[in-house]
């Protein structure tokens, strides 16, 4: 039985790759989810079933509008209307994972506490994937919660090296 | 006056003063004879059977009263009986309660004295998890201010050289895998 987020985020792909804008609407629902995840009275907000569906609609409409890509807004509505506002990150990782797959690449998520430049990019994508043995379609992420380091997750593999986790050690050690 | 006194003159050399004459022998004593027949008939049953009734009315109550007697002396004997069963289970019972006294305050002693043991011990397990909350209340109260002691201090010192430099080395280590 196929696991309804998967089916979400194929479909997302063939819609987003039929109107020619994959790579654009993949790039801000992530961004989206992102911001999510970084605010959590926004999360709050519509993920709240006690909130009517199209006053939530109305804040994601508020909040992309001329910002994103019209479909990314419309997207986002549509999960946000069929109750899929908290699993929005998972879908679009999803989705970026199935969008690499169709270039025989691994998506690959790596969390910073500061941006990396384009070449730091390029040597981290070329590191992790002579270290995995696959080609990698590497997203970076600015996440002041890791202090600093790096988190790279590809696919079920985590390779921490985030102050946070260090911190976080120390605490359960103290 | 003199022919009554010619008539008791007669009367009286006629007959004799307490003796009757020899008719009123004959008649009165078949008249009596006539009278004891019918009695003795008559009479006689009844009255013979009324006497056997009372000889028989004495007897019965005579043997009831034997009969009451040998109750009362049976009921009396074992009243007697009843009283030596009772003495003897008045000092049974007095026994019996001068030893279950004896040993309920041998027990409620052995009782105390376990519950003080148990007691003592519940206090020191209770001593002992209250030195063990607090301990590990206080070590996690240091490990809390250690750990953000060593965040505020991590993040004053942590720069953007560092962490550009904490980057590199992430390279660097997935790089040498």
């Amino acid at each position: 039985m196929t696991d309804p987020l998967d089916a979400y985020a194929h479909a997302l792909v063939e819609i987003a790759r039929s109107e020619g804008n994959l790579d654009q609407v993949k790039h801000e629902l992530l961004e989206v989810a992102d911001q999510l995840d970084g605010h959590d009275a926004l999360k709050s907000a519509l993920t709240d079933e006690l909130v009517p569906v199209a006053r939530r609609q109305a804040i994601v409409e508020d909040l992309l509008g001329g910002k994103a890509h019209p479909r990314t807004a419309n997207v986002v509505g549509f999960l946000i209307g069929a109750g899929r506002a908290k699993d929005l990150g998972e879908i679009a990782r999803r989705m970026a994972a199935r969008v690499a797959e169709t270039s025989d690449a691994t998506f690959a998520e790596v969390r910073s506490a500061t941006p990396l430049n384009a070449d730091q990019t390029a040597r981290l994508s070329a590191a992790l994937s002579a270290a995995l043995g696959k080609k990698l379609d590497l997203r970076v992420v600015v996440d002041p919660s890791v202090v600093g380091g790096l988190v790279a997750t590809v696919g079920d593999t985590v390779i921490d090296g985030s102050v946070r986790t260090k911190l976080d050690q120390l605490k359960t050690l103290l | 006056v003199r022919y009554a006194a010619v008539l008791a003159a007669e009367e009286f050399q006629a007959h004799h003063w307490w003796w009757p004459e020899t008719k009123e022998i004959i008649w009165g004593g078949l008249a009596f004879l006539i009278v004891l027949a019918g009695l003795i008939k008559f009479a006689g049953p009844p009255l013979k059977k009324g006497l056997a009734d009372r000889s028989a009315r004495i007897a019965d109550q005579l043997e009831r009263a034997a009969a009451a007697k040998a109750t009362a002396e049976a009921e009396a004997a074992q009243l007697r009986a009843d009283l030596a069963d009772i003495d003897a289970r008045r000092t049974q019972i007095l026994a019996d309660s001068r030893a279950q006294a004896a040993k309920l305050v041998e027990e409620g002693a052995l009782r105390n004295d376990a519950e003080m043991i148990d007691l003592e011990a519940r206090a020191a397990a209770d001593i002992a998890a209250a030195r063990n909350r607090s301990t590990s209340e206080l070590q996690h109260q240091v490990g809390a201010w250690a750990s953000e002691t060593a965040e505020r201090y991590v993040a004053q010192r942590l720069d953007d050289a560092l962490r550009n430099e904490l980057v590199e080395d992430f390279i660097a280590k997935v790089g040498a895998r």
